[in-house]
């Protein structure tokens, strides 16, 4: 008889990651990030209306979501080798 | 003309699906199907000004919504036109039914402004306006002067009208909506997508459109409001302190009415087309049989 070898317990602190190995967000963090895109967004297009079109619009809300939880992991991780 | 409007009404269009296409209507067919009018008509409105001359429409309404203009990219018949093109060119009956719903959207709701749009175009070059708030867009006051005009009068309605449709609808921007609806409608483009950008990546880019919508409308109703302190007038065809553009048009009382019935009949076609475009579509996907004997 052939068995599948075991499949590991995922590990309770273990983060949600992605096809590609990135952490997906949820909950309350999640809904930080948006706002954290949406009020820097706000703040500088107020006074830099060149700001306000579609393409830069779309791409603040990716690159924040993306580079922001990503720069708090790196410097999580690196708080944590001190 | 409308601003965020058009953005919350990409997902509100997603979220109001037939009960047979929900999941099936690509949802970038229904984004670009919107964003085309204003894409194609839109840059020589405003119009750029270098070294002190400026380039754009003469008449930035006539140009944007009139005919002789560019008013037919306003029109249910350049996008059925161009949604029937793409049909013919991919047999992709996803895109091509969002692509003509998102058309619809953008080019109905352009009739509320006072300029409105030449809906009946080839039949009829009269525009057809409501005439709900003033179309503002000139060229000396340019992109600012339209943006707070529009947020001081019922276009910050229309604005809150259709972000209130889409928040009811709420469940539209969720995770499990775009994995389940919104990703195997348009399979083979979120898999271009994530060759680049991780899953919350992918998920942002969803909501970017609606993210903006939002954000556009804050930054240029604080703008307009707290710090240009331009004054609201939410009368008919308001505001009040700038002249409402016009054109040639037909009685604003048939506008609601006949703007409904063709929403109404741009479902009802695509609804009656959608299983022979899917006979269609699988016909030519399927690989020819190997000959008998």
């Amino acid at each position: 008889m052939v068995l599948s070898p075991a499949v590991p317990e995922p590990e309770p602190d273990a983060p949600d990651l992605d096809f590609r190995g990135s952490r997906r967000l949820a909950g309350k963090e999640e809904w930080f990030w948006y706002l954290a895109a949406a009020v820097s967004y706000i703040t500088l297009s107020i006074w830099h209306k060149f700001l306000l079109n579609w393409f830069v619009g779309p791409f603040w809300l990716v690159a924040v979501v993306i580079v922001g939880p990503a720069i708090w992991d790196r410097l999580r991780g690196w708080g944590r080798r001190r | 003309m409308s601003w965020a409007a058009h953005q919350f009404e990409v997902y509100a269009v997603q979220a109001h699906l037939p009960k047979k296409m929900r999941g099936k209507v690509s949802f970038w067919g229904i984004f670009l199907g919107d964003f085309t009018p204003d894409f194609l008509s839109k840059f020589w409105v405003y119009g750029i000004t270098i070294n002190g001359r400026h380039y754009g429409a003469e008449v930035p309404h006539k140009w944007h919504r009139g005919w002789p203009g560019m008013g037919v990219t306003h029109t249910l018949f350049l996008g059925a036109l161009l949604a029937g093109a793409f049909w013919l060119w991919k047999r992709n009956r996803a895109f091509t039914v969002g692509y003509l719903l998102g058309y619809a959207a953008h080019a109905l709701t352009d009739v509320n402004d006072s300029v409105g749009t030449i809906l009946l175009f080839p039949f009829s070059a009269l525009n057809w306006s409501v005439q709900t708030w003033a179309y503002a867009a000139t060229i000396e006051g340019g992109k600012y002067l339209d943006a707070a005009a529009y947020y001081s009068s019922l276009g910050l309605m229309m604005d809150l009208f259709w972000l209130a449709v889409v928040l009811v609808s709420w469940r539209v921007l969720t995770r499990d909506y775009w994995r389940t609806q919104i990703v195997p409608a348009d399979a083979r483009v979120w898999a271009w997508f994530a060759r680049f950008l991780p899953e919350r990546g992918l998920l942002a880019l969803y909501r970017a459109t609606f993210f903006y919508g939002v954000c556009r409308m804050i930054s240029w109703s604080v703008w307009a409001h707290l710090i240009e302190h331009y004054p609201y007038d939410l009368s008919w065809t308001g505001p009040f302190w700038i002249g409402a553009r016009s054109l040639p048009h037909v009685n604003p009382w048939i506008v609601a009415p006949v703007t409904l019935a063709l929403l109404g009949a741009t479902y009802w076609v695509v609804s009656k087309l959608w299983e022979p475009m899917g006979r269609a579509e699988k016909r030519r996907a399927r690989p020819a049989s190997p000959a008998a004997g």
